[in-house]
């Protein structure tokens, strides 16, 4: 009896952990945390397509199309991942002086538009 | 003050002596806000470790604000957080570089043989990074406080200070296009003076910067880069 109640407990334990194991991988792919660089007057588009190809490892032609994009639309993602990564990304960003922010992905439409009036606050 | 050039010992070009005082005195004097602002002990070096032990001060002056931003637009508890894991480090790395950038510009390699030429900057291939993250740091507490705050307002700048508005001719630049324009101007409250001081020294910087830039995106495509 009590083996097979210890069973029990164990199979459903399993149960739980399999369980969380497999919410957890559905939210790392629906719902990755996203680094985000915003457009400011200031830094020259060379730098800006220095840090994305140095920092990133982009090649010029991804580095120059992101760094358009933060141009003409005030801002671009450019990097997504886990929380930590993000983190780490914001803070060389903000290393190097362009202004980033980091999101979770699911988080982010519609939430960011009209994102270069930001720079004005 | 001359673009850089890539060079055997690095990047090299010749600023005035008056340029070298202006820029390295306005980096130390930046490294010192940064310092201030963010609660940053005297002393502290880059990476010490401090990140955890670090007061994350949230900087006042606006011009520190953008060197330290928010790391989250909405979600104030993730940019709390982020700042209290980051700032101390970010700002102390912040502080080390600009007062790297004006010992090297303080102190030249080599004295001139012709004054007027100005002095060589060399900034070896390893540091340039360090340098130019200066060069953007100078340039965003200069743009702050010039109110500039669109590429208009970059532009209209460049135009006046390279058009070589003279100082001594204040009523023909009220009467043209330069003070009321400005819309920043007005709004920092600086004098037309200042402004065209400050306004210099602003474009001075964006042209080391976009010269020695330039360089560096050359060499690291080339795969030339150091580290």
């Amino acid at each position: 009896m009590n083996g097979q109640t210890t069973t029990a407990a164990t199979a459903v334990a399993a149960t739980e952990v399999e369980r969380e194991t497999r919410t957890d991988a559905a939210t790392a792919v629906a719902d990755p945390w996203v680094t985000i660089v915003w457009n400011d007057p200031v830094n020259l588009m060379s730098y800006v397509s220095y840090v994305f190809e140095s920092y990133f490892g982009y090649p010029p032609a991804k580095a120059q199309k992101l760094m358009m994009q933060v141009h003409h639309d005030g801002r671009a993602v450019v990097s997504s991942g886990p929380r930590e990564r993000m983190e780490v990304d914001v803070q060389a960003m903000h290393g190097f002086g362009l202004w980033a922010t980091l999101r979770q992905s699911g988080a982010s439409d519609g939430g960011v538009e009209g994102g270069a009036a930001g720079g004005a606050a | 003050m001359t673009p850089f050039r890539s060079a055997p010992a690095g990047y090299v070009a010749r600023w005035e002596d008056v340029e070298r005082e202006v820029l390295g005195r306005v980096a130390r004097d930046v490294a010192e806000l940064v310092r201030a602002e963010s609660g940053l002990e005297p002393g502290i070096e880059v990476g010490d470790g401090v990140a955890f032990t670090g007061v994350a001060r949230v900087p006042q002056d606006p011009a520190v604000q953008r060197l330290l931003p928010d790391a989250h637009d909405e979600d104030a508890d993730v940019a709390t957080e982020f700042r209290h894991l980051t700032q101390t480090d970010l700002a102390a790395g912040k502080v080390a570089r600009l007062l790297a950038f004006a010992d090297a510009i303080e102190s030249p390699d080599e004295l001139p043989d012709d004054p007027r030429a100005g002095a060589e900057v060399v900034v070896p291939r390893e540091s340039a990074q360090e340098f130019a993250g200066a060069l953007t740091d100078v340039r965003l507490v200069l743009a702050e406080r010039l109110g500039l705050v669109d590429d208009a307002d970059v532009e209209t700048l460049h135009d006046d200070v390279l058009s070589g508005v003279d100082e001594e001719d204040e009523d023909t630049d009220d009467a043209d296009d330069t003070p009321d324009e400005f819309a920043g101007w007005e709004r920092v409250g600086l004098s037309g003076p200042e402004r065209r001081y400050w306004g210099g020294v602003f474009v001075a910087a964006g042209f080391a910067q976009e010269s020695l830039v330039d360089e560096m995106l050359a060499d690291l495509r080339a795969g030339r880069a150091d580290g």
